[in-house]
């Protein structure tokens, strides 16, 4: 669906300001199907990756491809393509229906008045039609951003920081119409903070570092690097084995950590020393201890150029 | 592409009528014109009420022109500066389409103000018992015109400079200046004799002089218009003229727009 190869975009600040290396040879692939997350630090370049694929900036060098074409400014590749930009670029002078009209119009086809007045309901914008967008809070904004993504039925969707600014009760809302889209085959590219969110959404997660892709994989492999953690609490007097990570000691209670693979070491060692253990539970590591774990560089076999 | 133009020439129209600065600058002109305009408003003979008419019908002719450059400064400037132009090239939606619906709503909006220009003019000539002179069209057309053109011209530079340069751009660099220009240097050619850069420097402003844009390309021949209000039959012939400069105008400026919008950041 979409493939990045080698991908190089240097900006100038300014006419003779300093060069800035946004992509460094950034190459990945999302799949027809994909919920393909872009996850990276502030300035790791997945805005400007995102820019790249939609045509809005031209890479210095490298290839893109979007459906086996190079995305160009309005071409009739984005007839089947919907963007929810991170800041609410619109057209402020427009109200909330003019705006989501505008935009559904841009296809190329009028819209129907019925499928706008749904959409607006639905997001509950239904009261603030006539509400000029310059006058809307920057949630009502972000919504109608949302409102003009899916007003038409759509083969790929890009999100830039889709849920910035929501109220939880539209998150989970919009969270529900992203996964009712994915399940109808939409491609979605997302690229969000929230890992959290990307957890529960995405099923392919690509991190960015300073330009490049340092990983890139399914979300559930990324989600296992060989991490998975025991949670132990246990009645103790003295020591505890090395491999116990300790968190809190409380009177003699000890919490703490044990790496999965010294599970069955560490049950002996309770029986030998009469310990009683109060807690033992599988403690699965979460996108953010992979995520810090691949940036930092101690994830096995990872902070590799993908 | 029918449903594109329609939207997009329906949005900036609706960005022309919302435009609080297009506004203050149409209110504060209205308010200047108007208190300039009322001593004749009290003419007692007819020959005075024609000459106020003339000087109220310039005035706002005028004034047009000036309104032309500020659609067409104010239409790119403004899309370029709140960076929503990224949500209409990320749909099917060129910039070549975007562009012209820019055009073509400022040239609405023109003719639409000429018009009701026009028909004022009109109301005054019946109000003050003036015979309706062709004048009257003419002006007006030669005016629509040229107010095209300079929207044209200015939504060019808007495209590639911040608006107050743009402003100050077209302040400085006119057609008069390249034109003095350009007689300096001839004068300077005759006093000095054969220099080749000074015959180089004649050329280039003679160039950038038929190349800068004019308000009323065919001014010296079509004066006595202005002056009169009679159309001598054969100076109808100058409003195809001034449409043919126009078009060739906005063809330029339109793709010369273009060129640099394309290449522009719109992240």
């Amino acid at each position: 669906m979409i493939t990045a190869e080698n991908v190089h975009m240097n900006f100038r600040r300014g006419m003779v300001g300093a060069k800035i290396r946004a992509l460094d040879g950034m190459s990945l692939q999302v799949r027809e199907g994909d919920f393909f997350a872009l996850v990276g630090q502030n300035g790791a370049g997945k805005s400007t990756a995102m820019y790249c694929f939609l045509g809005l900036l031209k890479p210095t060098s490298g290839k893109i491809e979007v459906m086996g074409r190079a995305p160009e400014l309005g071409s009739s590749l984005y007839s089947t393509v919907s963007y929810l930009p991170e800041e609410p670029h619109y057209h402020l002078y427009l109200t909330v229906e003019e705006a989501t009209r505008y935009y559904a119009s841009l296809y190329g086809e009028r819209p129907p008045r019925k499928a706008i007045d749904d959409i607006l309901e639905r997001l509950g914008l239904g009261p603030f039609k006539k509400l000029s967008l310059a006058k809307c809070s920057k949630g009502m904004k972000q919504k109608v951003g949302i409102a003009q993504c899916l007003i038409r039925e759509t083969r790929l969707l890009f999100l830039d920081e889709p849920t910035r600014g929501l109220d939880p009760i539209i998150v989970r809302e919009f969270r529900e119409i992203l996964r009712d889209l994915h399940k109808r085959g939409a491609t979605i590219v997302m690229n969000s903070h929230v890992l959290s969110e990307i957890e529960m959404l995405a099923n392919r997660v690509a991190i960015l570092e300073k330009g490049k892709v340092i990983a890139q994989d399914d979300l559930h492999n990324l989600m296992t690097l060989d991490q998975d953690l025991y949670a132990v609490a246990v009645e103790a007097d003295g020591s505890v084995p090395d491999y116990l990570t300790v968190t809190e000691r409380q009177g003699n209670t000890v919490r703490g950590r044990i790496p999965k693979a010294q599970l069955y070491d560490f049950m002996d060692y309770a029986r030998q020393k009469g310990l009683r253990v109060l807690e033992c539970s599988l403690q699965r590591a979460s996108l953010e201890d992979s995520f810090v774990r691949i940036l930092k560089g101690d994830a096995p076999g990872e902070k590799k150029e993908v | 592409m029918g449903e594109l133009l329609r939207a997009n020439t329906l949005t900036h129209l609706r960005f022309f009528r919302r435009s609080r600065l297009l506004l203050a600058f149409g209110l504060v002109f209205l308010l200047v014109a108007s208190l300039s305009s009322l001593p004749a408003v009290f003419a007692n003979s007819r020959v005075a009420s024609f000459d106020s008419l003339k000087d109220i019908f310039l005035t706002f002719n005028e004034f047009l022109i000036f309104f032309g450059a500020a659609l067409g400064l104010l239409v790119m400037s403004s899309h370029l500066s709140n960076r929503s132009l990224k949500m209409v090239f990320t749909k099917p939606c060129p910039p070549p389409l975007w562009l012209g619906s820019a055009f073509l709503a400022s040239a609405l909006v023109l003719l639409l103000l000429t018009g009701f220009v026009l028909l004022c003019a009109m109301a005054l000539s019946f109000l003050w018992h003036i015979p309706v002179r062709a004048g009257l069209v003419f002006i007006s057309l030669d005016t629509f015109l040229a107010a095209a053109g300079m929207a044209a011209y200015f939504i060019f530079l808007a495209a590639i400079v911040h608006p107050a340069i743009a402003v100050a751009f077209a302040l400085v660099f006119n057609a008069s200046l390249f034109y003095w220009l350009r007689m300096y240097m001839h004068g300077a050619l005759q006093a000095e004799g054969k220099s080749i850069i000074l015959k180089c420097l004649e050329q280039l402003f003679h160039f950038l002089y038929l190349m800068a844009p004019m308000t009323r390309a065919f001014e010296s021949r079509t004066g006595s218009i202005y002056s009169s209000f009679r159309v001598p039959a054969h100076h109808w012939l100058y409003i195809l003229y001034s449409f043919g400069y126009t078009l060739a105008l906005c063809a330029l400026f339109y793709f010369l727009a273009l060129f640099f919008l394309q290449r522009k950041r719109f992240t």
